[in-house]
């Protein structure tokens, strides 16, 4: 089921990436294309291009947030509720679904930027170049670390992946309590989003204040001795690992709980 | 067999408003029900509760002897009061998306209706009319083999020879142990088709009585004994 719901939520949502991404390479490319005719007469061209581009890239970013809260927001708790939440499907499976298709759409945006910038400034044999660079420093890395660059790329992206997790949760858990009020939800949204980010806070300081933490937070990470410091820095990793799992969890448990016991569709 | 639908003292508080007031209800399967009532009566909140659309204030609501939960809404086909449907997606993929999450959903059935309503499966809902929405929403929902069928106001935005059309696949693609709760205003219109009706008031019942005994014993028509009852 939980397959499925993610097909849907893909199929509902590609159409609207998918145009933005081809959008950003074609002017990317056009972009470069104008660029690099010489003459000046196609400066002005070459300007609007980029600038469009520009645009193209901010609205993209700005469309992966509006399409986070909306995707969640309108397709649960508004009309199209009536469809959804009467299917036979857990409450969790449809957080989840539109969980992971969120990050989805935000690491590929991630991607597709990335790419069309190289389209845009890489010259010829820039790109030769660039894995030249990267193989050495590849090469480097496992020199110093030895094997362990596998385990800081794994811990790199799981950190990176758990807080976009949490922060696409706790949106979901603030839109899910303002459902909570009859009237004003925007405002009670936006207040309970407030509330949550607090707490957060909150919990944050008053780990900071446990004995120990200020001996990771005074850790002197000496360029001579990163062998040595590795085993403190990979606890304290995976400490924020831990920290940012237990948030997601929380912001998860809340939004569960909301959609399943305290349900009320307009 | 238990009976399909049943309430128990079931209470739905929005703030202060009461929707329903200790509803006590009992509906046997294979039976076509009229829930009646003038509008704001409680019959939308009763449906929504029955779906897990809403939660009760207090009491118990189940279906098949269960509360509402995911194996409920396996056997209970909806059809809401509004356009629910996603607007930008093809009918045929309506009908694919329908049959992916409902075992019991029957696309042959689905196409056979959709042709007979000259609807073309290739259009997208947000192209189509008001009422043509309403039909193809009526044809997903009755394309279902569902123990229980939950219609709310299913011909109020539709033409009287639709009207008729929705009345008779009710009927032909009735199930006899299967139970269709019809909540609607268009009395006289449904009066034909029904066996039991239920009337709300206010969030509470003030009647129940099959259709026979209403017409020997009073020796009204439902929709007089409506009127008579409902009295502004």
């Amino acid at each position: 089921m939980l397959g499925k719901l993610m097909k849907y939520e893909v199929k509902a949502t590609g159409r609207i990436f998918l145009p933005l991404f081809l959008a950003l390479l074609i002017f990317a490319t056009i972009t470069r294309f104008l660029s690099s005719i010489g003459p000046e007469a196609w400066d002005t061209p070459a300007v609007i291009s980029i600038v469009i581009y520009g645009i193209i890239m901010v609205g993209m970013f700005v469309m992966t947030l509006i399409m986070m809260i909306q995707r969640f927001y309108k397709n649960l708790l508004s009309d199209e509720g009536y469809l959804m939440l009467t299917l036979p499907v857990k409450p969790w499976q449809h957080i989840v679904s539109k969980l992971l298709v969120s990050m989805l759409w935000i690491v590929a945006s991630i991607i597709t930027a990335f790419i069309s910038s190289l389209v845009i400034a890489l010259k010829k044999g820039d790109l030769t170049n660039l894995l030249a660079e990267f193989t050495a420093l590849y090469q480097r890395a496992i020199q110093e670390l030895g094997s362990s660059v596998y385990i800081w790329s794994f811990e790199i992206i799981i950190m990176l992946l758990i807080s976009l997790a949490s922060g696409i949760l706790i949106t979901y858990a603030s839109i899910a309590l303002g459902h909570l009020f009859n009237r004003h939800k925007m405002l009670a949204t936006f207040g309970a989003f407030i509330v949550l980010s607090t707490l957060t806070q909150i919990f944050f300081t008053i780990l900071g204040m446990f004995p120990g933490a200020t001996y990771l937070s005074n850790l002197h990470i000496s360029a001579n001795d990163i062998i040595g410091m590795q085993r403190i820095a990979h606890l304290a990793m995976a400490g924020g690992i831990i920290f940012n799992a237990l948030l997601c969890s929380a912001y998860f448990a809340i939004t569960n709980f909301i959609l399943s016991k305290r349900l009320n569709l307009e | 067999m238990s009976a399909i639908l049943e309430c128990s003292g079931l209470t739905k508080q929005f703030g202060k408003k009461e929707a329903l007031s200790e509803v006590n209800l009992k509906v046997e399967r294979g039976q076509i029900v009229g829930l009646l009532g003038p509008n704001g009566s409680g019959k939308s909140t009763l449906i929504k509760l029955a779906n897990e659309l809403l939660t009760p204030t207090n009491g118990t609501i189940l279906i098949g002897g269960k509360k509402p939960g995911v194996d409920t809404k396996k056997i209970v086909s909806y059809l809401p009061e509004r356009t629910y449907l996603n607007d930008w997606m093809r009918v045929n993929q309506l009908i694919e998306m329908f049959s992916d999450f409902y075992e019991n959903f029957n696309p042959e059935k689905a196409y056979d209706m959709l042709k007979s309503l000259k609807i073309n499966p290739e259009d997208r809902l947000k192209t189509m009319s008001k009422g043509t929405k309403e039909k193809v929403q009526l044809i997903l929902v009755m394309s279902r083999e569902a123990e229980l069928y939950l219609l709310d106001e299913p011909i109020g935005g539709v033409d009287p020879a639709a009207r008729d059309y929705i009345l008779q696949t009710i009927l032909r693609n009735y199930n006899e142990k299967a139970t269709v709760i019809i909540s609607t205003h268009l009395i006289s219109d449904i009066e034909n088709i029904l066996d039991y009706v239920i009337f709300i008031n206010q969030g509470q019942v003030v009647l129940t009585s099959s259709v026979d005994d209403i017409r020997d014993e009073k020796g009204k028509s439902v929709d007089s004994l409506f009127r008579e009852v409902f009295k502004c």
